[in-house]
């Protein structure tokens, strides 16, 4: 095999470790516009709060001499999702339940205050610097010849894939077979009606949040360990990437947030590694005009019909 | 019933004015020199630098008698190293009647917050800002007590093509002024030494993944790099770069030389190469000073700490060989005297530059610490 395929081969790994914690994010903006017509604009606010609940954990394992790796990491995955949840679950009852059924536009304003709350919130109690995660998996496999260009995959991005994928399963199960996951998709369908036939849709709301909050505290530990430096503005940028992938998929629609994520990622790495990387931003959003212009309610997404 | 009135509205006018003349005397006995700076945002720890150092200064001269009888007092503003937020801190300095700025420190605060400083009658010194359009407007009340980028882009750019000899150079910015100044700066110095430059490209402040970046780095077969911009950045390319197998030696601007970049890079950082004001503080001059900073448990070694001491210190001599904390006069008087500070013998230019400023090229070790590299 050629260099050029190696090196092809080594972009499309680097976009799409980034695209699936996109996609995870993503997931997160998805559900609760799938069901209230909401853009929850507090929700990169969680993943940046997963990252750091992630390093506490860790370095509270490590305090008690904790060394074995599939602990630490599973540790800061259950703590960090347990955490978040709650995190998503106060979201949703202070800035959102209250003015249910008020002007549209009031919610994303209390969602953006949220927002600004949690990021300060965070900064007074942790301070505004960057801080370091320790580097717990290193190493990766080398894929093509020993001399010349060869791709890496790191095991950092393999965790990153498997983790992904087991979130993405599991979430899929839930939605498509379970008691709850039905109710889901009745409120997404009509929320006015599964509410007449008995179904409290109060608490499937919450479950929303509480479930988007859990997957971008997923992202926040992955992407933690991965990059290896935290601070309290890293929600921003990361929520923003997310909902892009959310649009590009078509909001509303979960298989198109895993979609939408994995393509702005390999855009954004496809961008800078062949063009220039000063041009990541502009071609990455650049993809999402050109998608809506064809297809306005995104790639999976459904056109919208007026509901009476 | 009107004259009493009016006796009574002039006797209270009469009260007022005196109540007034005597806070202006007490205000006489205070000069305020504003401090801004980042205290918030993710070059804090600069700002704690340049704090430090102004601070001593400022508690030092108060302890020597002031500045012609008058204590000096200084007054932090955040700026997060923001524009936006700077050109706000820089109307809140107009309106609380400062006079003396120390700061700001990022280029890109800096030079908005020099329009309203010049417009208002208010003298700045900055320790910090290495741009050099900051200096190149014409302005009359703009000083700096560091180096410029100009000159240390030259300064790194040399060191490469005469010590280093790297064949293929990858020049990375974050497209901030001060970043892409410096790179362009440096590509200039190589190119024009033959060395040539395959890669210059300039990647986001505040992004996290390089991975693609580092790629085509490793493909394109450099044997050295060049990043200007800040730590937080260049502690990711070092991290992932050694991740990823790239094992390049890398250099950057005094924005990268702090201790947060071995906590991001860890072994990464060993053996990058930075260019950094001298060390003031190994200087045996100013060995009373580190003792002072010491017994505080202040770190002295910052690059900001000494030029920030050195603003504070240009501004009160300024006004004591002025005899006027007028800031129009301080700035004559800046311009034409030769002052003795712990960054050594300081004399300004017409623009407010330093007449000589010397960048020494290190190479930093994991541990933070670092050893120099030329004199």
């Amino acid at each position: 095999m050629p260099d050029w395929f190696y090196y092809l081969l080594q972009q499309l790994l680097n976009g799409l470790t980034v695209g699936s914690t996109y996609a995870l994010i993503a997931i997160g903006y998805t559900m609760v516009y799938g069901i209230i017509g909401m853009i929850n604009f507090a929700h990169g606010e969680v993943y940046m709060i997963g990252s750091y609940i992630a390093f506490i954990v860790l370095a509270a394992l490590a305090l008690m001499g904790i060394e074995s790796l599939p602990l630490l990491i599973i540790g800061a995955l259950l703590v960090s999702m347990v955490v978040t949840s709650a995190y998503g679950y106060s979201i949703e009852r202070v800035a959102y339940r209250p003015l249910r059924g008020g002007n549209r536009l009031i919610p994303l304003i209390s969602a953006i205050g949220m927002s600004i709350f949690l990021q300060n919130l965070v900064r007074l109690a942790q301070g505004s610097r960057d801080i370091a995660m320790p580097n717990l998996v290193r190493g990766g496999l080398d894929i093509g010849p020993a001399t010349g260009f060869h791709a890496t995959l790191s095991y950092m991005q393999i965790i990153i894939f498997v983790v992904t994928l087991i979130s993405m399963t599991l979430l899929t199960l839930f939605i498509t077979r379970s008691r709850m996951g039905r109710a889901c998709r009745a409120c997404a369908e009509d929320l006015k009606m599964t509410n007449l036939l008995g179904i409290n849709t109060n608490a499937i709301i919450a479950l929303t949040f509480v479930i988007g909050a859990a997957l971008a505290a997923v992202a926040g530990v992955l992407l933690g360990m991965y990059y290896g430096v935290i601070n309290p503005y890293i929600g921003f940028m990361a929520g923003l990437k997310a909902f892009t992938a959310a649009v590009l998929g078509g909001i509303g629609s979960i298989p198109g947030a895993v979609l939408g994520g994995l393509l702005l990622g390999v855009a954004e790495a496809m961008t800078s590694g062949y063009f220039s990387a000063e041009y990541k931003d502009v071609v990455a959003f650049s993809v999402l005009i050109l998608v809506l212009l064809f297809r306005p309610s995104g790639i999976l997404g459904r056109p919208e019909v007026e509901k009476v | 019933m009107k004259k009493i009135h009016r006796k009574a509205l002039s006797q209270f006018l009469a009260i007022t004015t005196l109540a007034g003349a005597s806070s202006l005397t007490l205000a006489a006995d205070n000069i305020k020199i504003a401090l801004a700076g980042p205290v918030t945002g993710p070059v804090a720890q600069y700002g704690d630098m340049q704090f430090t150092g102004a601070n001593m200064a400022i508690e030092m001269i108060n302890k020597a008698g002031g500045v012609n009888g008058a204590q000096l007092q200084g007054v932090v503003f955040d700026d997060a190293c923001d524009p936006k937020q700077a050109v706000a801190v820089a109307n809140r300095i107009v309106n609380e009647g400062i006079s003396f700025v120390v700061g700001h420190l990022c280029s890109s605060s800096t030079q908005p917050a020099t329009d309203i400083y010049e417009d208002e009658g208010i003298l700045m010194v900055t320790p910090a800002a290495t741009s050099p359009d900051i200096t190149n407007r014409g302005y009359e009340l703009v000083f700096r007590t560091i180096g410029l980028d100009s000159l240390q882009g030259p300064t790194a750019g040399k060191y490469i093509v005469e010590q280093v000899k790297p064949n293929k150079v990858a020049v990375i910015h974050d497209k901030q002024q001060y970043g892409e100044g410096i790179a362009t700066a440096v590509r200039k110095e190589l190119t024009e030494a033959g060395i040539e430059v395959p890669i210059f490209d300039g990647i986001t402040a505040g992004d996290k993944n390089f991975s693609s970046l580092i790629a085509r780095l490793r493909q394109s077969g450099v044997d050295f790099a060049y990043f200007g911009g800040y730590h937080p950045e260049l502690g990711l390319i070092l991290r992932q770069a050694r991740e990823q197998g790239l094992n390049i030696p890398f250099m950057g601007p005094e924005g990268v030389g702090n201790s947060d970049i071995s906590a991001i890079a860890g072994e990464a950082a060993e053996g990058m190469l930075v260019t950094l004001p001298k060390a003031f503080d190994e200087d045996p001059a100013n060995a009373h000073l580190v003792e002072a900073f010491k017994e505080r448990k202040q770190d002295p070694r910052g690059p900001f700490v000494f030029p920030s001491y050195a603003a504070v210190q240009v501004i009160a001599d300024g006004i004591r060989l002025a005899g006027s904390d007028d800031p129009t006069k301080v700035a004559e008087a800046l311009r034409s005297n030769t002052f003795d500070t712990p960054t050594g013998k300081l004399a300004f230019d017409e623009k407010g530059d330093l007449k000589d400023f010397n960048f020494v090229v290190y190479e930093w070790h994991a541990d933070g610490s670092k050893t120099a590299l030329t004199e």
